[in-house]
């Protein structure tokens, strides 16, 4: 069979399935009649099988050049190695569209599956209900406005090819790691709107979401981090976040998904704050939606050149209905959501967590402020401008730096009741091992504020989290009398959902640690050099030694080799490369790097001149590579607590 | 016990005064610093210190001869709003309707931690009237049995 009619019909049949699912529910509900419900969850199951054969025929497309789809045209050419033409599929919007209602098709799949046996259940209709309309809005745009399967009037004899910036695998997996973490929040906000329209508003709805949050904020964690990653290696300005408006559609959602991780464990101990989890997530999946928006709209400048794509409407209608209709529904369960708060001191876990939140969406409303402020601007002033950088920067690291001090009070205060003599005799040690940390770095010549605040809050940090490993291994040796060697793994794996946390908070620390030391401790410098010249930067001195080009694939390249000297010791060689990529107007540049636990040294080649004379541009980043470390460790820490324990195995077996 | 508190708290102290009187300590100008504050006049939205066109490189040239005469961010910044107006700023001028951008995001802190207090508050008296109000049949006389049931409550807490 022709692949785009494949294409084309599966899409089509996948929208029916959807439409049909939201009949057959809608049907069931009103006739309170199961078998209709039961019907409308196959309908719904059965998206997911159309949207893999759309996707089967997509990929089939781009693996057989077929240029005159137009999609393929655009994203794909011959000359493209094989890895890259199977990952061209999410490389432009309409691609990215269908594997957004493709992986959304196989959660809700997911969804069905486990649920198959509490049809009966009040709230789980209307479950189904919420994610086949999702699941429908996405394949109506597929279906009518942005298919990916649309044909050219003529088959070009080749494709337009991918840009070589997205050549990179770091890039190959941002964009869907980003994905699967935005689509996966639908599925807890099906399931709070499901539970305030059916009145089921106990806490079963966030124990059976737990999983479902983790991972959408793993995966938005990872998709993040990679993109961090591939700016950094690959597009050569020497940084790994810009707070460009694309970078903080992400960043956004991040924040108010952490805010609402924290406050779904008061609610599963506590059983409070129930109005306050429903508004989270309901944030959560909206501010994933305005991120598409934004995204798909242009209505903002973004180094991220997407351009108008006409999807920004759609996004926006979409934004404002479910806005809306969470609103409403909000308010109507509000006095049923509402319980009676206590809380037996002031002093307790769960009033950091409070405070914990408005830090996190203080972060998160600066920075969608600042990212919309250009179009605030604009309709008061008439002004256009920017919001760039620097902003975020000054309003954002005073705020982390609280968040921080937060992070490392947590642990010291109990849940319900903290005792003040308790709490001093905890914060005693870590207290003092940050001011020695401090003044050692004072006297080391680190003058500013931030830095010293940062990497002292990190050791404050780090040595709470150190205290509580120590305490339970302790413990546990009380308890079993193993060895502390033995013991600590152990209570690591066994309370692994509460380690867990404090694993993807050690993570942070690293993270701030590689964030400041690279930006606060930053050495740049640029020279031009002919052959046998060198310049020295920090302790490095780098000497042009040779020069070549050839031809590699799709590619010509234009490579610089540098002999490297650390403080007059030689450290091998760097090699720095210009690639003219066929297809694409502008060279790139291919960043050379030397990466060691004390420092990174990040060399590029904006230019070369007459006679291969280079211009060389080098810097020295402190302790980058703590910061992707720590982020291993968040993504880390986040898996350990998702793990399944053996009783839960038991139970759900 | 009140000397053993004071010595407690000094360490916090000493940390806050040792961080104040650090707080804005300058670094030297360096030109991604820059670079940062401005964009390239070719290409829209982009930030300078990204952009690698050759219009880019012009700003760039402009601003080394500068940081070389010893220019200060200021002055430089404000060669290019001369030259390109404030649009060619990567940060909102404070002044004006801007101030709202600046001002927005620690506004809403200040709301939040204020909304935060008072509902912590307000849980901590629902707390203890709610205690009050149970009256005896609730509490545990027992002193042994109490600690009881700190034991397990904590031990509950320690398994989730």
């Amino acid at each position: 069979m022709n692949m785009v009619t494949l294409g084309n019909l599966s899409q089509a049949a996948a929208f029916a399935a959807a439409l049909l699912a939201m009949l057959l529910l809608l049907l069931g509900l009103a006739r309170n009649d199961l078998r209709s419900i039961e019907a409308g969850r196959r309908a719904l199951a059965a998206v997911a099988l159309f949207t893999t054969m759309a996707a089967f025929a997509l990929s089939r497309l781009f693996l057989t050049d077929n240029f005159q789809v137009e999609y393929v045209a655009s994203y794909s050419d011959r000359a493209l190695p094989l890895f890259y033409k199977a990952t061209s599929f999410w490389a432009g919007q309409k691609g990215s569209l269908l594997f957004w209602a493709w992986v959304l098709s196989l959660y809700i799949a997911l969804v069905v599956r486990n649920t198959r046996n509490e049809t009966r259940r009040r709230n789980t209709p209307y479950i189904y209900l919420v994610l086949a309309s999702i699941v429908a809005f996405f394949l109506l745009l597929l279906n009518t406005v942005s298919s990916p399967f649309t044909l050219l009037p003529f088959t070009p004899p080749d494709g337009q090819g991918l840009n070589p910036m997205l050549q990179n695998p770091g890039m190959i997996f941002h964009p869907p790691t980003l994905f699967l973490g935005y689509i996966g929040f639908t599925i807890p906000f099906a399931y709070a709107v499901a539970a305030m329209i059916s009145g089921r508003l106990d806490p079963d709805w966030l124990r059976k979401t737990r999983r479902w949050n983790i991972l959408s904020w793993i995966f938005l964690t990872i998709g993040i981090i990679l993109g961090g990653q591939w700016a950094y290696v690959e597009l050569g300005w020497g940084g790994f976040w810009a707070w460009d408006p694309v970078e903080n559609a992400s960043f956004i959602p991040w924040l108010v998904s952490t805010a609402f991780i924290h406050t779904a464990i008061i609610q599963e101990r506590r059983n409070i704050m129930r109005v306050w989890n429903m508004v989270l997530i309901v944030l959560t999946f909206l501010t994933c939606i305005f991120g598409t928006y934004l995204v798909r709209s242009g209505v903002l400048q973004s180094v991220h050149d997407f351009g108008a794509t006409g999807l920004g409407g759609f996004f926006l209608v979409f934004l404002v209905v479910t806005g809306i209709g969470s609103l409403i529904l909000i308010a109507e369960s509000y006095s049923q959501l509402r319980t009676d708060h206590s809380l037996e001191s002031l002093l307790s876990r769960e009033s950091t967590f409070l405070f914990n939140n408005v830090i996190l969406l203080a972060i998160a409303f600066s920075t969608l402020f600042g990212t919309i402020f250009p179009l605030i601007s604009e309709m008061v002033t008439g002004k256009k401008l920017t919001v760039g950088e620097p902003f975020f920067n000054q309003v954002n690291t005073p705020l982390f730096l609280l968040l921080l001090l937060l992070t490392g009070l947590c642990p010291l205060i109990g849940w319900r009741r903290a005792s003040i003599d308790n709490l001093k005799k905890n914060f005693l040690l870590p207290a003092s091992l940050a001011l020695a940390g401090g003044l050692v770095l004072f006297v080391l010549g680190v003058r500013t504020f931030y830095p010293l605040a940062a990497f002292s809050l990190a050791v404050f940090v780090s040595a709470t989290i150190l205290l509580e490993f120590a305490a339970g291994a302790r413990a546990r040796k009380r308890l079993t009398g193993e060895s502390l060697l033995l013991a600590l793994p152990r209570v690591l794996w066994r309370l692994r959902r509460r380690y867990g946390g404090y694993v993807v908070h050690f993570g942070m620390v690293l993270m701030v640690i590689g964030i400041t030391g690279s930006t606060a401790f930053k050495q740049e410098k640029e020279a031009t050099l002919r052959q046998g010249q060198a310049m020295t930067i920090g302790d490095y001195q780098l000497r042009y030694t040779g020069f070549r080009s050839f031809q590699d694939r799709n590619r010509t390249v234009y490579a610089a080799t540098l002999g490297v000297t650390r403080n007059g010791r030689p450290a091998g060689e760097m090699t720095t490369e210009r690639r003219y990529y066929i297809n694409a107007e502008q060279p790139t540049t291919e960043v050379s790097l030397r990466i060691s636990a004390r420092e990174d040294l990040y060399l590029t080649m904006p230019m070369i001149g007459r006679n291969n004379e280079i211009t060389l541009r080098a810097a020295v980043n402190p302790l980058l590579v703590w910061g992707w470390v720590g982020g291993g460790l968040m993504v880390l820490g986040g898996i350990m607590t998702i793990i399944p324990s053996r009783r839960q195995k038991r139970r759900t077996t | 016990m009140k000397t053993d508190r004071s010595s407690q708290k000094s360490p916090i102290l000493l940390l806050v005064l040792f961080l104040a009187i650090l707080a804005g300590t300058a670094q030297a100008l360096t030109r991604t610093e820059v670079e940062k504050n401005l964009l390239c006049y070719g290409c829209p939205g982009e930030p300078l210190n990204i952009d690698r066109c050759s219009r880019g490189d012009q700003m760039r040239a402009e601003i080394d001869r500068r940081l070389a005469r010893g220019q200060d961010l200021e002055t430089i910044l404000a060669f290019f709003v001369s030259r390109f107006g404030e649009e060619i700023l990567t940060v909102p001028p404070r002044r004006g309707f801007n101030l709202v951008a600046w001002a927005a995001p620690f506004v809403m802190l200040l709301i939040g931690l204020v909304t935060a207090t008072i509902l912590v508050r307000r849980w901590k008296g629902a707390g203890r009237s709610g205690k009050a109000a149970q009256g005896h049949g609730k509490t545990i006389p027992d002193p042994a049995l109490r600690r009881r049931v700190e034991e397990e409550l904590q031990q509950l807490e320690d398994e989730q």
